[in-house]
């Protein structure tokens, strides 16, 4: 970790795919004031929610706070923001995705105008706020703590799933009924904001859309499984940008179709991350560390490279039943099958799926070593990390390892410490490869 | 034994009821915050029982299956069952109350599952679907219960037991009603140490407690004194008087909560109704906890009273001078409605002090000034 090294955040990437995803990211908050200023209505919302297709249906413009935190911290301009909301009353340890998003919108109350500098542009006053219980409790809770500094509309939605241990036979109906009726009460809300009524046909238009590219962008991730890697984990960490923030858009279909055209040709012309591939390393969970990306490449200067990853990977497609003819019945199908998608497997074998779909990765992409980073304000993605690993000790010996920091926050990140135990985990690697 | 000694009794050993019932043969059920109804567990002739943690214990095994990041809280219930405290539960029954309960069901069933182990998803919003879908889940919980006891759900059962718990609750709010006077007839740690050493024992016993402890209260000389704060006191798990005597021994009066294990769990009475279910629902769903949103209103005003009238309620009717909110540390809900609930309080004139804390009775020395200083500001 060279001196100049340490003030960069980013990581050099593989694809050129990965590399247009900086302009995408740009138009999301360009794209949020241009709509207003055409009349359009832009909406605060949380990523995985399950509703991005109705919202496109809608005309509604998706403005994803969690991604503008993220940017925040790429771009190393997080502190005013977290500083503001610390001010505010909002903990230390709470999730700095809310801080960096609280303190902005405290901020930008406080000026009466966005903040000075503000990273692309800024996020302009929502029409609308969305939240949802998917993932973590802050994505309601902290859309509720907006309240404090705008007047926009709000509305949240579950989104649930069964415990592994459950019967899906028995508790599937129960599921997609309550989903439907959530999405149901999510477009009255959308309907009396925006004065029109939902097009259905339009809704499955979108749909198509949002299918079509996580179709691709599977089948780009299952290309990856290809050696050597030409696709690292850092561009996976880009590319999430179209699959999650312009889902349901021909913009999103293109991009994924561009990935695996490239993916395919780099294959062909074996055009490797690294020149001598030494060690394959699975990106196990957790946020990554977005002030610190550059770390990806670090690795690879000692041939380590992150070959897939088990974080904002999208959902292995599922087969929603023929008889379904509702799109938002479609939508409470498709939400159920995603998230029980390994519960079977999980009953019959280790008991979690996250541990199955792990081992799977392990497998289909030949693994050497786990990689974890736990963030210290985030609970939804890093509590069960330890529990993961222990579990997953039953099924490989593989060299694990958890780094500690956070997604955003540089107060919990220590250079010093991750690289003893960057060389720590690459000595375990090379350990288990070395020939007896 | 006079009532309060024995409350003592069983508030320092923590349990032993229940340990007693389980060894005579009994079930014993364990579950996690309000969103279990004790009822169904009672109408199976089985002990409901409160999981709680050990503030004085270091939390020294659990670091080796969950982050330091969880709740302490939780951390420190895990800690106590893998080394073996909880060996008297035959039952484990978790709600899907926050992203750290939920993950701990997970990893508490698979290293140390109970002969009956069951998750209980809640919903986060509030409505009639909800509704629906929160009757459901304690359909497939009473189903469970069924299965693993081999009898069969009696609604008569239910409605029995509800009366029975409503009565606790009844004798309760009778307790607190002592904590109006001024000074208040109670202190805040004695209504601690009476509310965790019901947490592990059948109803009825409970409410002969609570009657023991309010006619001693009532004969015991009535307190004097100069005029302290009164104070309020809001957060999560408090199941540990050390907090609440730091507070009352720096000159003040603890007269009125809102704790998960205060008010929150037994203000109001389950509505007795035709169908059992329909009054156990309308009232554990719509418990007043951080992690349940209500609906947003369309005005500032409107959305704060809509979430803390009742709060405001509270502290007119035990007339508080002041507020102290009390967060386990990590507890994302509570974090991000602390500076709301300060506003709405602050409003009503009311100073609050926002404490965050590692839930142990080792750094709670440490806020001893704080509170000082808190409440110098208020006389
Ligand atoms: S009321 Fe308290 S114990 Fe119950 S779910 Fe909420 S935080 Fe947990
Ligand atoms: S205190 Fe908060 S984090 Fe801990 S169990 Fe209760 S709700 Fe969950």
């Amino acid at each position: 970790m060279e001196e100049n090294d340490q003030a960069k955040t980013t990581a050099t990437k593989g694809t050129d795919a990965a590399r247009k995803v900086r302009a995408m990211v740009k138009n999301i908050y360009k794209s949020c004031h241009d709509a207003q200023a055409e009349g359009k209505k832009v909406a605060y919302i949380m990523v995985s929610s399950q509703y991005d297709e109705i919202l496109r249906a809608m005309d509604i413009v998706p403005l994803p706070t969690e991604n503008y935190a993220g940017l925040c911290a790429a771009k190393r301009d997080m502190d005013r923001f977290l500083t503001k909301a610390e001010e505010d009353g909002y903990s230390q340890v709470l999730c700095s995705y809310a801080r960096i998003g609280l303190g902005f919108d405290s901020m930008r109350k406080d000026l009466g105008c966005m903040p000075e500098n503000a990273p692309d542009g800024g996020m302009p006053l929502p029409d609308i706020i969305l939240g949802s219980s998917g993932v973590c409790d802050p994505r309601f809770k902290w859309f509720q703590a907006c309240g404090r500094f705008m007047t926009a509309p709000t509305y949240s939605i579950d989104v649930m799933h069964p415990a592994v241990h459950c019967d899906l036979n028995a508790v599937r109906d129960h599921y997609v009924r309550y989903q439907k009726e959530q999405f149901e009460g999510l477009i009255a809300f959308l309907e009396k904001q925006t004065g029109k009524p939902l097009n259905k046909e339009r809704l499955w238009e979108t749909i198509r859309l949002g299918d079509e590219a996580w179709r691709l962008w599977y089948e780009s991730d299952l290309l990856r499984m290809s050696k050597p890697c030409v696709m690292p984990s850092q561009d996976h960490f880009s590319v999430m940008v179209p699959a999650y923030y312009y889902s349901g858009t021909q913009e999103a279909v293109d991009f994924f179709q561009d990935l695996v055209n490239e993916v395919k040709y780099k294959i062909e012309n074996k055009l490797a991350v690294v020149k001598d591939e030494k060690y394959r390393i699975l990106y196990g969970g957790g946020l990554p560390p977005w002030h610190t990306m550059w770390f990806f490449n670090y690795f690879e200067s000692f041939g380590a490279v992150f070959v897939i990853e088990n974080q904002y990977r999208g959902f292995d497609p599922v087969e929603v039943p023929g008889h379904v003819k509702d799109p938002v019945e479609f939508l409470a199908w498709r939400t159920f099958l995603r998230y029980t998608k390994r519960h079977e497997q999980a009953r019959a074998n280790s008991g979690n799926p996250v541990v199955e779909r792990i081992l799977d990765l392990i497998k289909d992409y030949d693994i050497d070593g786990v990689f974890f980073h736990a963030c210290r304000s985030c609970r939804a993605t890093t509590i069960g990390q330890i529990h993961t690993k222990n579990t997953l000790g039953r099924y490989t010996d593989l060299p694990m390892t958890q780094f500690v920091s956070d997604m955003v926050d540089l107060r919990d990140y220590s250079e010093a410490q991750w690289k003893a135990q960057i060389e720590a985990f690459l000595e375990a690697l090379a350990a288990r490869k070395r020939p007896l | 034994m006079t009532s309060i000694t024995q409350m003592e009794d069983l508030y320092t050993q923590r349990g032993k009821r229940a340990r007693e019932l389980h060894a005579a043969g009994q079930k014993v059920v364990g579950y996690f915050c309000c969103f279990v109804p004790d009822e169904i567990i009672a109408a199976f002739d089985m002990i409901p029982y409160r999981i709680q943690g050990c503030m004085s214990e270091p939390i020294d095994r659990a670091d080796a299956h969950i982050e330091p990041m969880a709740c302490p809280f939780a951390r420190s219930c895990f800690n106590m069952a893998i080394k073996g405290d909880y060996s008297f539960l035959d039952g484990f029954v978790v709600p899907h109350s926050c992203d750290t309960i939920e993950r701990m069901y997970h990893i508490w069933r698979e290293n140390t599952p109970a002969a009956f182990n069951h998750f209980l998803n809640v919903p986060h919003m509030m409505g009639p679907s909800s509704d629906a879908f929160y009757r459901k889940e304690l359909e497939f919980f009473i189903k469970a219960l069924e299965d693993w006891s081999g009898k069969t759900f009696d609604p008569a059962k239910l409605k029995d037991a509800i009366k029975l718990y409503n009565q606790r609750r009844a004798r309760l709010r009778e307790l607190y009603a002592l904590r109006k006077p001024d000074p208040p007839l109670v202190s805040g740690a004695e209504i601690t140490q009476l509310l965790v050493a019901g947490m592990g024992m059948p109803a009825d016993e409970h409410i002969e407690l609570i009657d023991g402890l309010i006619g001693e209260i009532m004969r015991r000389p009535q307190p004097k004194g100069p005029k302290q704060p009164r104070i309020f006191i809001w957060g999560n798990e408090i199941d540990d008087t050390a907090f609440i005597k730091l507070v009352e021994e720096s000159g003040a009066s603890v007269v009125m909560d809102d704790l998960c294990t205060g008010s929150r769990f037994f203000w109001d009475d389950v509505p007795e109704t035709a169908d059992p279910l329909d009054g156990i629902v309308s009232r554990y769903l719509h418990i007043h906890c951080p992690r349940s949103y209500k609906p947003a209103a369309e005005t500032r005003e409107d959305d704060l009273e809509n979430r803390f009238g009742y709060i405001g309620e509270f502290v007119k009717t035990w007339h508080a001078d002041g507020v102290i909110f009390y967060i386990i540390r990590y507890c994302d809900t509570c974090e991000l409605e602390g500076p709301d609930l300060r506003e709405y309080l602050n409003v009503k004139g009311l100073p609050v002090l926002m404490i965050e804390d590692d839930y142990s009775t080792s750094t709670i020395g440490q806020l001893r000034t704080r509170v000082q200083a808190f409440l110098e500001m208020i006389v």
